[in-house]
């Protein structure tokens, strides 16, 4: 498959709380403009390339695209431990705002991974640009979340030479980034089902195998007015670390993606 | 601290993050560090590692780039048929032909993990602008000897010994016994078999070294402890690399209770101080001492440096 696309990195956003983002402009642009909201933490690190090979599919198939990283996280200004998810959902909206304002189109698809999925629902709870948005394998239930986080991190300090016998509590440290009390209560206290829906018309749920939490949300989101399309492949889990430390590229689903925002928006 | 999105290269498409000193400590050119991707982790490094190293280093005035190779991180695949090796040797020197046309720095300090290490110390060898090497848990292939049981090996040393369900397991017969006594015979015929074998890459890491040390150019390797890549590089160096080490030629800090990727926020912080220190080291022996001079800028470490045992 070749790509027709330019990729453009830049910083935009407030100075001194600037942010990192990748623009990818195909030749010629389709309406809406697309801007992929990334997980945080090792699971931003694991799925960069995937996604990154989202926008370069999504680009080929003529969609402007904007990846951008949080503040905190990623390139962006900022330490992991000042991340706070009023600060992000601020940060999907000064991202979208970029986007629309280099692209020219007026109308956003927002796709989500984890926890990004979960922030593009919130964020998308007051906006009437949001024509689409794609869940992918979305966080529904903080206090799971952190539960698996809790796990992965006993699971990976396991193999050290002296094992870290300090609870999770005393030490809110997720595989070298840092998880703020304030950050940690917001997640805790995060609940997708009570989140109210926004305005956006197509809503596509994707999800990677069986998990907890996602049917409770595909029934939410089945009983609303909204063009819903859900969709369960088995597919590599990207955000996880793997064991020869190879990143994921989990093709099926970048293809599911990318099929469906070409079709809802003709 | 200032950080700027770069695109360079040949065709322009490599993607780097420049992030330069805070404005008072401008004004203090020669010496700038770049950091090469830890195997395919893009720029930011695992467990955003990078962007700290920059950020620290920057803050006591050392520019730094790190960037992404083609093919990793938001660096497209390059179009021709030029090997990996070659072609990201080649970059890390576009890389120092931008910082010295953009900022006038024409001396440098290759830091990378992983492969980024391997790499930092290919591209030193043949580039004279490189001052300084400071390789993290580098990678190398050991002369016919087997993976799997390396690594088995390395867990029942480093675990398993330590460990109460291991003992469990061991005598209530859920143990790998097959594989304990592979991994035994393993190191049995690694200790009578005398004198070792040495490979083409052990054989080529010494010869670079060699090559590095004549030139004058500073040469740290930094490991983790839990890093089966320790094993590995004591291995490969034997007694050469151990005298290297105890007078001072090469550089050894071992990073107490870490793994490979730095998986806790107190492996970041002791990594930190060895970089900040390793950095301190090469910028004093550089002859650009005075115009970089980051030396009394910057807080001594309070880790340890080993030698080789």
């Amino acid at each position: 498959m070749i790509l027709h696309e330019s990729v453009l990195p830049f910083y935009f956003g407030y100075p001194g709380k600037q942010l990192f983002g990748c623009y990818h402009r195909p030749r010629s642009a389709k309406k809406p403009v697309v801007v992929i909201c990334q997980p945080i933490g090792h699971e931003y690190i694991n799925s960069h390339r995937a996604l990154r090979r989202l926008a370069a599919r999504l680009c080929g198939a003529g969609f402007a695209t904007l990846r951008f990283d949080y503040y905190g996280c990623g390139d962006s200004g900022g330490d992991a431990e000042e991340g706070r998810i009023p600060e992000w959902l601020d940060n999907i909206s000064t991202a979208i705002a970029e986007a629309k304002g280099r692209s020219g189109a007026d109308q956003v698809c927002v796709v989500g991974l984890r926890l990004g999925a979960a922030l593009s629902l919130m964020a998308s709870a007051k906006r009437e640009d949001i024509a689409s948005m794609v869940l992918w394998d979305p966080v529904v239930v903080g206090r799971n979340y952190l539960k698996e986080l809790i796990a992965l991190r006993k699971q990976t300090l396991r193999f050290r030479p002296i094992r870290n016998s300090q609870a999770f509590e005393a030490d809110p440290d997720l595989l070298g980034f840092s998880l703020s009390s304030f950050l940690f209560s917001e997640l805790e206290n995060l609940d997708l089902i009570k989140i109210p829906l926004g305005p956006a018309k197509n809503i596509f749920l994707l999800q990677t195998g069986q998990a907890g939490g996602e049917s409770r949300l595909q029934d939410h989101l089945a009983k609303t007015e909204r063009s819903f399309e859900y969709r369960c492949l088995d597919a590599p889990k990207s955000w996880l670390p793997s064991e020869d430390g190879s990143l994921l590229v989990p093709v099926q689903m970048l293809n599911a993606i990318v099929s469906w925002i070409s079709r809802v928006h003709l | 601290m200032r950080e700027e999105a770069i695109t360079f290269g040949e065709s322009g498409r490599l993607v780097g993050i420049i992030t330069d000193p805070p404005e008072r400590l401008e004004k203090r050119p020669g010496l700038a560090v770049i950091l090469l991707n830890a195997g395919i982790v893009h720029r930011t490094g695992p467990a955003r590692i990078y962007v700290k190293i920059a950020r620290e280093l920057a803050a006591v005035g050392c520019t730094t780039l790190r960037f992404d190779f083609s093919g990793i991180g938001d660096s497209p695949v390059r179009q021709d048929s030029v090997p990996f090796e070659r072609s990201a040797v080649q970059e890390t020197q576009n890389a120092m032909d931008f910082l010295r046309v953009k900022r006038g720095i024409d001396r440098f300090i290759l830091l990378g993990g992983c492969s980024g290490a391997y790499l930092s110390l290919q591209t030193a060898c043949c580039d004279p602008r490189v001052a300084g090497a400071i390789l993290i848990n580098f990678a190398i292939t050991i002369y016919g000897a087997d993976t799997a049981e390396r690594k088995a090996l390395h867990y029942y040393y480093n675990f398993a010994l330590f460990s109460i369900q291991s003992w469990r397991n061991l005598l209530r017969g859920g143990a790998d016994y097959l594989k304990i006594l592979r991994a035994l015979r393993f190191q049995f015929m690694r200790k009578i078999s005398s004198p070792q074998q040495i490979g083409p890459e052990e054989s080529a890491m010494l010869t670079n070294l060699r090559l590095l040390i004549d030139r004058g150019v500073r040469v740290a390797f930094v490991c983790s402890e839990g890093d089966t890549r320790l094993g590995d590089l004591r291995a490969a160096g034997g007694d050469e690399l151990k005298q290297f080490c105890s007078t001072g030629k090469v550089g050894l800090d071992i990073i107490p209770r870490s793994d490979h990727n730095f998986s806790s926020l107190r492996d970041h912080e002791r990594l930190l101080r060895v970089v900040h220190e390793r950095v301190n080291q090469m910028c004093s022996a550089t002859t650009q001492l005075d115009e970089c001079s980051i030396a009394d800028r910057v807080p001594t470490a309070s880790v340890k440096l080993h030698a080789l045992s």
